[in-house]
């Protein structure tokens, strides 16, 4: 069975996840979509606020979907699977979970790339963020579960911009600087192209395009992004450590790490990793590079760790690896 | 690579696990290795002897031993920073 493509829309209070997804499923490439609304309060209102088939909405309610409801959630997408399954709902195509405005979208995130119940029928597709164009910057300065949703998000929404201009009031170049590689999406009443929201990147070389990097971060923000680069192919023992050491030691600290990696055993064949915090999907082999580039290239979007730190782990443990093995 | 670059990088990988775990401290090169100074008054000597590996000593006595640098860093953490936050690498679903 092919795994459903589930996207996580999450975003701080009043951002405007509702009225994007609201517009969202308007949008007749999105018909077949079921929809998760995690309702933080005794009283969900949001799903109110969705207009679609009431069958294909279900609600978390009493909890934050990252803390208290995480095994609701993965329960429902696979209540919503049985009964597909069973003809008792239409046959959607894609799950959608919009969280609650205070939700670390990280936990989520986790639960559906390795929850053994769900991670095999469902694949995550993408976690986007909306942030509001004429509140975003007090947001970001306010509230730092804002931040790690932007920096977490493989995509950004930029609502409300028909109130500010979002690069004259400087929350565009933060936002660059927070998270370079997510595409930037304006909206105006939560129309976006959702075609452009859910397109597949995984592999995409423009992520690590080196001119993206290296923006100064804002001043209030600790999360830096940037681009490792390595011109020689690592060892796949290497790789695998260096995961192990970052996850062992760094690993909340570590938001998303996405890489082309060139490695010694693989020759003309990179392995794609992507991983959030602690949790990594298995490397995926290509059987190509996507580009002329053939050098390894990581990016690394984290909470305080040193660019030249992670620079000088991997070179050490490539060295160590390389003393230790039979040539 | 020279032996002296090497030793330079290791100090400041060395350096830079003590600021990942909150510890405030300085390391030095040596000889044979590395002198650890931690802000607690913690003085510790690491050997290393590659390939065999790493040897982490206090002023008295052997504290453990490492194959390897991730081996090192988990001692050094235990003695070091026990309450600093211990993850695991997990692998999940495969990429989509």
């Amino acid at each position: 069975m092919t795994p459903v493509p589930v996207s996580v829309i999450t975003g701080f209070l009043g951002s405007g996840k509702t009225t994007l997804l609201s517009r969202l499923l308007r949008d007749p490439a999105l018909e077949r979509t079921a929809v998760i609304i995690n309702e933080f309060g005794a009283v969900g209102l949001d799903h109110l606020l969705v207009e679609s088939s009431d069958e294909q909405i279900l609600t978390l309610e009493g909890g934050c979907v990252c803390c208290t409801v995480r095994g609701d959630l993965v329960r429902t997408a696979g209540d919503l699977l049985a009964r597909r399954a069973a003809g008792a709902v239409a046959p959607f195509e894609r799950i959608v979970v919009e969280t609650t405005g205070l939700a670390d979208p990280a936990p989520i995130v986790h639960a559906l790339m390795t929850d053994r119940d769900v991670a095999d029928a469902l694949r995550l597709e993408s976690v986007i963020a909306t942030v509001d164009a004429a509140a975003g910057a007090g947001t970001l300065d306010a509230h730092p579960e804002s931040v790690k949703q932007a920096a977490l998000a493989d995509r950004i929404v930029l609502t409300k911009t028909d109130l500010a201009d979002p690069a004259a009031n400087g929350l565009a170049a933060r936002l660059q600087a927070l998270n370079p590689a997510a595409p930037k999406l304006a909206a105006v009443h939560g129309a976006v192209d959702a075609g452009r929201l859910f397109d597949g990147r995984a592999y995409d070389p423009a992520l690590y395009d080196p001119a993206l990097y290296g923006a100064p971060a804002h001043r209030h923000d600790d999360i830096r992004a940037f681009c490792l680069r390595r011109e020689t192919p690592l060892h796949a023992a290497t790789l695998s450590l260096f995961l192990q050491v970052l996850a062992e030691h760094c690993g909340a600290r570590l938001l998303r790490l996405k890489g082309l990696v060139d490695v010694v055993e693989s020759p003309g064949r990179p392995a794609v990793i992507h991983g959030v915090q602690h949790v990594f999907h298995p490397p995926a082999w290509l059987d190509a590079w996507p580009d002329g580039d053939r050098g390894t290239r990581m990016v690394v979007i984290s909470q305080g760790l040193d660019e030249q730190w992670l620079r000088d782990l991997l070179e050490l443990l490539d060295q160590e690896v390389t003393a230790c093995s039979i040539s | 690579m020279s032996s002296h670059k090497i030793d330079r990088r290791a100090e400041r990988v060395l350096l830079g696990a003590l600021r990942v775990w909150g510890v405030q401290g300085s390391v030095s090169c040596e000889p044979d290795g590395f002198m650890l100074c931690a802000a607690a008054g913690k003085k510790m000597r690491i050997a290393r002897d590659l390939p065999r590996g790493w040897r982490l000593f206090n002023e008295t006595r052997l504290l453990g031993e490492a194959a390897g640098l991730p081996g090192l860093l988990r001692l050094l953490r235990e003695e070091l920073a026990p309450q600093a936050a211990r993850g695991r690498l997990i692998i999940g679903s495969a990429l989509p």
